[in-house]
């Protein structure tokens, strides 16, 4: 393969005196799904806020396109197109579809009514209706606020928002650990679209099964560090946790 | 997978109120909001007084003036339900505006002279005195993270002290004639005050600022989520001030405005103007907790408390029963709002109301 | 869903329903009484709504009125504040009343809403308080308020004969009677070298801040003999801070006025005299000029009314009737 999309050469971390993230290594190409997997607090939220400008870094190095970077605001990872799905979901419950798809990003008139702050609201409506048309989110109806909507639909939003804007990386945190089975389904089948649109996925999640049915690579953190980095396909789920636990320590990259 | 239905109502669901947010078409969007329902209240108080007392209440003379004394209310309402959509609050609109008035009515005094010109100085003076105190209160509440009701508590007093300070409490009499003859208590059209003419105007830009651009939606999004905004890039910190200090620029205005209506600097007035306002967009259907609200319902709601008010004077009820019934309507639509959220919560957000099966589509 | 609707109807009607009837049966009748058939409606505007002093004024309104066969409704703001009295004094004149008795919360800023009551043809009396150029008044009934201030600087007098710290409590410039009060005291201190007139301090008609005021003028001039506050709330306030100073012994304090809150403080001790204008006569006085102007009879334009000063000694006497009242 090529270079790596998106690469983070020994990063670390510290909060206080948690060592949240410690010399940790992390990598992905274009068109790939990674899972990056570990125990509660080993790491995998800091590790995404970090590669996604939400938060600086101690030590280490963040490369994009093989070339390095300094993310000091979400902003300019969103330029490079890179975006996140934050765990705790990042939209504004009172504000409908489209009002959150263009959250920050609105098409504005041209000339005056540009001036006077006016948008383009049908093009917004219309494009929006597009892209979740294109992600197969049933979003129903792009005139409710999200809060109204379960947590299928909001995250089908809040994913589509992401991978709309993102044209080189998205990262996914637990994304479906609030859903139900068939919310989940379609989580993960959005998955699979959006690789295929060679963008390159993140995912983190807890659920093994779906680590093994959705990505490429798996990368396991265990206490900050990284642990191990393994094709899907010649991995099996009981050397994943054993991994993640730390029972087993094969495949150190 | 496009024919997989999301399940609506899973475990996980959380809903919040459907009919009282901002989307779809105007007039959709009008016929559910609370401030529509709370217009039909307004109407049906109306007539009630109407029939009680024809010959006084319901007078094309008595609805002018009712328009007139809510008129100075109307402009500071624009910009309290512009920050209590961000689920803010601010206290101190009363003392700017009389703040506003005496630097106003200080730098006109200092010039002197009855025209135009030295009118239109007040203006500014007092538009730009009323920006000062608003910029003040956002910045601290924005970057200094204190509490608004603190904030504005703090700067209510400070600009009430500032203005007995510069006076020596002794109210300031003059003012430009044309302020006071023009503004104060001229009418376009032989009836219809100047004052409620320009109040108009700012409620109409007010609401198509707030319901048409990038700033009105901004400011429910930082009032429904502050973190889903500041994630998406949104400036949080600017737009709060902004918003703070269009309440305080427009409070400044309000001042030049009082001048003009009561020709002195009223400094021990405007005692309750807070309350009042805060009231009035309560009652229209914005939300305390943020991201809900329309203008409309805030004019709606001054519009309840001073027809009350007027029609039990002039049918000579007790004037300490209408505080208490301004009151309990307060109250009544808080509870309203309350109950509406956590009956949403339950997932009882398919019942239709009857009005609601009568008037509107259900949504599809 | 559909009941928190319907029960927003429903309960905001049955209050204002509610609340009218209440209305109905307790005061006159709305509508009722014309000028030609010889029952005048008078309205009648108080500063504020549920001090003594104007519920006072409203028994000898309301006495007055009966006499001559006239009905008569009474406001108040919930504050002596003329942005909360103008909207007031509209739906007054919007009920068209014959005569209106007002007692203005400012003397520039009510002027031109009662003047358009004037203009609409209500016979205008202004009572207690005036407005700058009361000229489209018929009458103006007062206190002699200057000479009430002088007579509450003899009260002071009396007590300290060798003179001393004297100070004011008033409520705010610009209402013409407190003004009034103020200027007889500082004119009769003036008049006397032995008393060193320290200047007035204003409250804002609020008891609490009265009390600071006087709590931190003691601080710096504990050698204060004599405190006039100007109105009910002033002196109510004034006490509080003498006896939070724990100088009640060595401060005369004279109020002006006599609500029932002053009266026990007289009655305490607290307060060493009282200067009671006479709300009743101001009352019965308006009425009789009113309804003079209505029938096209001669109108005195101005009426000063006189003082009690009660003491601890004359209140059980002949000073009882002076007491304000809280009904009638
Ligand atoms: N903002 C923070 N302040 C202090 N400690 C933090 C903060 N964010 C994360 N941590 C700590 O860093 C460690 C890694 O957290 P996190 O990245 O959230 O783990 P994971 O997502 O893998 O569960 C934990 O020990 C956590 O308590
Ligand atoms: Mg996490």
């Amino acid at each position: 393969m090529t270079v790596p999309v998106l690469e983070a050469k020994g990063i670390s971390r510290m909060f206080g005196h948690v060592r949240a993230l410690d010399n940790a290594h992390f990598d992905i190409y274009p068109g790939e799904v990674v899972a990056l997997i570990g125990d509660n607090g080993a790491g995998k939220s800091t590790l995404v806020k970090a590669l996604s400008g939400n938060l600086a870094i101690d030590s280490g190095e963040i490369l994009f396109d093989g070339e390095p970077v300094q993310f000091t605001s979400p902003n300019q990872a969103s330029a490079l197109g890179i975006e996140t799905v934050h765990q705790d979901l990042a939209l504004a419950p009172h504000l409908d579809p489209v009002q959150n798809m263009y959250l920050g990003r609105e098409i504005m008139q041209d000339g005056i009514g540009k001036l006077f702050g006016f948008m383009k609201t049908a093009e917004m409506r219309e494009k929006s209706r597009i892209a979740f048309d294109e992600l197969g989110a049933t979003v129903r109806s792009l005139t409710l606020p999200v809060g109204s909507m379960s947590g299928g639909q909001r995250q089908a939003i809040a994913i589509a928002r992401a991978v709309s804007w993102a044209n080189r990386v998205v990262f996914l945190d637990e994304p479906t650990a609030a859903l139900g089975v068939r919310q989940t389904k379609n989580v993960l089948e959005t998955i699979r679209r959006v690789r295929d649109k060679g963008i390159a996925v993140v995912f983190i999640s807890h659920s093994m099964p779906h680590v093994m049915e959705v990505s490429d690579r798996v990368q396991v953190l265990r206490l900050g560090a990284s642990a191990a980095t393994l094709t899907t396909s010649k991995t099996s789920m009981e050397e994943l946790v054993g991994l993640m636990t730390g029972a087993s320590t094969k495949g150190i990259s | 997978m496009s024919d997989t239905k999301i399940d609506e109502s899973g475990p996980e669901t959380t809903l919040i109120d459907l009919r009282n947010a901002e989307r779809g078409g105007a007039v959709r969007r009008l016929l559910r909001a609370q401030s529509f329902q709370i217009l039909l209240v307004l109407l049906v108080i109306v007539a009630i007084f109407s029939a009680i007392a024809p010959d006084y209440f319901a007078q094309l003379s008595n609805f002018r003036l009712i328009v007139q004394n809510a008129s100075i209310l109307a402009v500071i309402g624009v910009g309290m339900t512009f920050i209590i959509i961000t689920s803010g609050i601010d206290l101190s609109v009363g003392s700017v505006l009389v703040f506003s008035g005496v630097v106003a009515a200080m730098v006109m005094r200092a010039i002197g002279g009855d025209g135009w010109g030295v009118a239109f100085i007040g203006i500014v003076v007092a538009i730009l005195s009323g920006l000062a105190w608003g910029i003040l209160n956002g910045v601290l509440i924005a970057k200094a993270k204190v509490p608004p009701l603190i904030v504005t508590l703090g700067s209510m007093g400070m600009a009430l002290g500032f203005a007995q300070i510069l006076t020596g409490g002794i109210d300031i009499r003059e003012a430009p004639a044309v302020l006071s003859d023009v503004i104060g208590y001229g009418n376009v059209l032989g009836t219809v005050p100047v004052l409620s003419v320009i109040a108009l105007v700012i409620v109409v830009i007010g609401a198509i600022v707030l319901h048409y651009t990038r700033f009105g939606r901004y400011t429910y999004a930082v009032g429904s989520s502050e973190e889903a905004s500041r994630r998406v890039g949104v400036k949080v910190d600017r737009h709060l001030i902004k918003v703070y200090a269009l309440s305080g620029a427009l409070s400044g205005f309000a001042g030049i405005l009082s001048l003009a209506q009561f020709n002195t600097t009223a400094i021990a007035g405007q005692s309750t103007t807070n309350l009042n306002v805060i009231a009035a967009v309560v009652i229209g259907g914005t939300s305390l907790f943020g991201g809900l609200g329309t203008i409309f319902g805030t004019v709606v709601g001054l519009f309840i408390p001073a027809v009350l008010q007027n029609g039990f004077v002039i049918t000579g009820v007790q004037p300490f029963w209408q505080q208490v019934a301004v009151g309990a309507v307060l109250i009544v639509a808080v509870y309203v709002d309350q109950a509406r959220r956590s009956s949403a919560l339950r997932g009882g957000q398919s019942t239709s109301s009857l009005w609601r099966r009568l008037v509107t589509r259900s949504p599809k | 869903m559909k009941w928190n609707r319907t029960a927003l109807g429903i309960l905001a009607l049955g209050a204002s329903a509610g609340l009218l009837l209440t209305g109905c049966s307790n005061g006159s009748t709305p509508g009722a009484g014309s000028s030609d058939s010889g029952a005048y409606k008078i309205a009648f505007v108080q500063g504020v709504a549920g001090d003594e002093f104007y519920i006072s004024m409203q028994c000898g309104i309301e006495a007055a009125a009966k006499k001559a066969g006239a009905t008569v409704t009474t406001q108040g703001p919930a504050k002596f504040d003329p942005t909360l009295q103008k909207p007031l004094v509209d739906s007054v004149v919007a009920s068209k009343p014959d005569a209106l008795l007002i007692a203005a919360t400012d003397v520039t800023a009510m002027r031109t809403p009662i003047k358009a009551a004037a203009d609409a043809g209500i016979k205008v009396v202004l009572v207690d308080t005036t407005v700058d150029d009361p000229s489209f008044a018929v009458s103006q009934i007062s206190s002699d308020n200057v000479g009430g201030g002088k007579a509450a600087f003899d009260a002071i007098k009396q007590a300290n004969p060798d003179g001393g710290k004297v100070l004011v409590v008033s409520v705010d410039p610009g209402i013409s009677t407190t003004d009034a009060r103020v200027k007889g005291f500082e004119d009769a201190t003036a008049a006397d070298s032995s008393f060193d007139y320290l200047g007035v301090q204003y409250s804002h008609n609020e008891p609490a801040t009265a009390a600071e005021i006087v709590t931190a003028a003691l601080q710096k001039d504990p050698d204060i003999v004599g405190i006039f506050a100007t109105n009910l709330f002033s002196a109510e306030g004034t006490a509080t801070g003498v006896k939070q100073a724990d100088k009640a012994d060595s401060v005369t304090i004279v109020g002006f006025d006599a609500g029932p809150a002053q009266v026990k403080q007289l009655q305490e001790g607290t307060v060493q005299a009282l200067v009671a204008q006479e709300p009743a006569t101001i009352g019965t006085d308006a009425v009789e000029q009113a309804i003079a102007s209505l029938k096209g009879e001669t109108v005195t334009a101005e009426i000063q009314t006189g003082f009690t000063i009660l003491t601890r000694d004359n209140l059980a006497g002949e000073g009882a009737d002076a007491v304000y009242k809280s009904s009638c």
